[in-house]
């Protein structure tokens, strides 16, 4: 079969002429050339019948040559044509008289041109159109009526244009639609009624837009399962928000100014999986989960919300990342049911003290961070059940001591910041420890904190006397290797990183004396 | 300001910059950037559309390729399948390895269709 030079062709239909520098269309191609990549070439106009010997022609590439014009006759006689590349190129409108006689066409791209217009009578005769891109051009509005033309068109990017508003009805004949890109345009303010028609859709991506008020317009969305509007000026949240989108599974709502976020927005969501709610600022009340029984992450921060309910675990048996930090919550329910929770992290709160029950049965508990807040008090059994937690913040708190049984498993305690806190702790208690935090540099001792006198020489192997080897990390960061079994048979092995260290002024003999 | 010795702003292709050994490092205005995998090497490539098997996301700073879903041979976006791999049929943008009650599957489109 003929294959122009420079193209390379496979002898089965397809033509790679791609990056040639070719300033036109190569003659002399196979008759039954089914695929041709002419894209990244210098062509700036197609002419008539510029294809009339590829009647067999499937799939076209002309993504980013030049192309300003293409002839009305330009793409006749292509009647199997499926796939249409023009993407990357210096249209300014649709070239609509050229696509009329493409009734195979199944995927069209005008991506990144510089279209502004899109004439009424566009996509007229494309009946098999599936999937369209006209993203990244300059479109000031939604093509209504050229859109009213597609009923087989399952997705639609118009992202990363200029449309600043959606009107009623703008995609109503779009039945088949499933996915619509609308994101990175200058949308405003859409019509409550807008998405009437789209009983399909399932994706919906409203990002980083100007959106001023929550897109209620998606309750004629019955089928939606993903949901963006991330990047936008919403404040508000209603209740019943996504009442009439029982099939949403991921909501993405990030880098809006909300204040506010009905109590009812997010119930019978049983799809759901994660929900994040950043800097609510002015929610009061924790809400309602009922029938989002499949939550696996909820991150609820920066509200005024004082309270956790009692039946949270209840609804959401499921979850295994817990976070409600920088809350004002003031007292724990028993979280009991979650039994998959794997991390809480409740930081900068009010919470005083931890009863017996709070974390009663998390087996699988591996993280738990209860820094910044005002506990005084934690039951001696509060930990009994943690037998997976490995990482525990107490941080800034207001404790007299720590009751150890449960932690045996820990390798990394923070108690920095309880400044009542002046008794010692107990390393046998806490075997795995490789990273502590201390209120005090002397309660290092317990976990090998050496004395800057006893060791000065760091080449020296542990002495017979069972004394310590000081091993410097980095400057000003000592981490003692040492023994501290406490009878002769038992050799411990600990390498504790503990701060604040020991050092030169604090040494750890004087452990009754306070040199405070 | 003294300019990194390794990139070259003379490159080929859609590359803004690049470098002997990586390729591109950026690319022109609204092409994709893609790294291509020859053996444990990268290489990065401009380029006006993704390569099968990857998808175009294009956004104001950059336009990226991203991997389709495992049983998909092209996509619009992660979740919407345009040619399923061998074995799977086409529906709604989904990759089945059967159809849904009320349709059929058709071997010469690997698409579910009405019966």
């Amino acid at each position: 079969a003929p294959c122009p030079t420079p193209c390379r062709c496979d002898g089965d239909g397809g033509a790679d002429c791609s990056g040639k520098g070719l300033p036109a269309v190569p003659a002399g191609l196979s008759a039954f050339t089914y695929y041709l990549d002419i894209s990244m070439n210098n062509i700036t106009e197609l002419p008539a019948s510029v294809f009339r010997n590829l009647p067999y022609l499937e799939e076209l590439r002309l993504a980013g040559n030049d192309l300003a014009f293409i002839h009305p006759e330009a793409l006749s006689g292509l009647q199997h044509l499926k796939v249409l590349m023009l993407q990357n190129n210096q249209l300014k409108t649709v070239p609509s008289k050229a696509l009329k006689g493409l009734h195979a066409l199944q995927s069209l791209r005008l991506d990144a041109n510089h279209i502004t217009v899109v004439p009424e009578d566009s996509f007229e005769g494309l009946l098999q159109l599936r999937h369209l891109w006209l993203d990244d051009n300059s479109l000031m509005e939604v093509p209504v009526a050229p859109l009213s033309n597609l009923p087989s068109l399952q997705a639609l990017t118009l992202a990363l244009n200029r449309i600043s508003h959606i009107p009623d009805s703008a995609f109503a004949n779009l039945s088949s639609l499933v996915v619509l890109h609308l994101h990175n345009n200058k949308i405003k303010e859409i019509g409550e009624h807008c998405f009437n028609g789209l009983e399909n859709l399932e994706t919906l991506d409203l990002n980083y837009n100007n959106l001023l008020e929550f897109p209620e317009a998606i309750k004629a969305l019955p089928n939606l399962k993903e949901l963006g509007f991330h990047s936008n000026n919403i404040a508000v949240i209603p209740d019943g928000a996504f009442s009439q989108n029982p099939l949403l599974r991921a909501i993405h709502l990030y880098d809006n100014p909300l204040s506010f976020v009905g109590s009812t927005a997010f119930r019978n969501l049983s799809e759901l999986h994660s929900l994040i709610v950043r800097g609510a600022s002015m929610v009061l009340r924790f809400p309602d989960l009922n029938g989002t029984e499949n939550l696996e992450s909820l991150t609820l921060t920066g509200t005024k919300i004082d309270t956790i309910p009692a039946s949270l675990c209840e609804d959401l048996k499921l979850l295994r990342t817990l976070d409600l930090s920088y809350n004002e919550i003031e007292e724990l329910p028993s979280f009991q049911g979650c039994t998959k929770l794997e991390e809480i992290t409740l930081q900068h709160n009010r919470i005083k003290g931890i009863q017996a029950d709070v974390f009663r049965g998390l087996a699988s508990l591996r993280l738990l961070d209860l820094s910044r807040n005002q506990i005084r008090s934690i039951h001696k059994d509060a930990f009994m059940s943690l037998t997976s937690l490995t990482n525990l913040d107490l941080s800034s708190n207001a404790l007299l001591t720590l009751p150890t049984s449960g932690l045996g498993g820990l390798n990394q305690l923070k108690l920095a910041g309880n400044m009542d806190m002046k008794g010692s702790l107990s390393a046998k208690d806490l075997q795995k420890l490789r990273t502590l935090s201390v209120p005090y540099a002397y309660q290092c001792c317990a976990f090998g904190g050496c004395d800057a006198y006893l060791n000065t020489n760091p080449d020296q192997g542990s002495k017979s006397d069972g004394s310590r080897k000081k091993i410097m990390y980095s400057p000003g960061e000592e981490v003692c290797e040492g023994s501290v079994a406490e009878d002769e048979g038992e050799r411990i092995q600990l390498a504790v990183h503990c701060s604040p260290p020991t050092g030169a002024f604090k040494p750890c003999e004087h452990l009754l004396g306070s040199w405070m | 300001h003294r300019q990194n010795p390794g990139v070259s702003h003379g490159c080929q292709g859609g590359c803004a910059t690049c470098s002997d050994y990586n390729g591109c490092l950026s690319c022109k205005p609204r092409l994709f950037f893609f790294l291509e995998r020859n053996g444990m090497r990268q290489t990065g490539v401009c380029l006006p559309s993704c390569p099968s098997g990857y998808y175009g996301t294009r956004s104001p700073d950059i336009n990226k390729c991203t991997k389709c879903k495992s049983d998909c041979d092209a996509c619009f976006n992660k979740n919407f399948c345009t040619r399923c791999k061998a074995g799977f049929y086409l529906y709604k943008g989904r990759c089945l390895e059967s159809c849904p009650e009320g349709l059929g599957p058709n071997d010469q489109l690997m698409e579910c269709t009405t019966i």
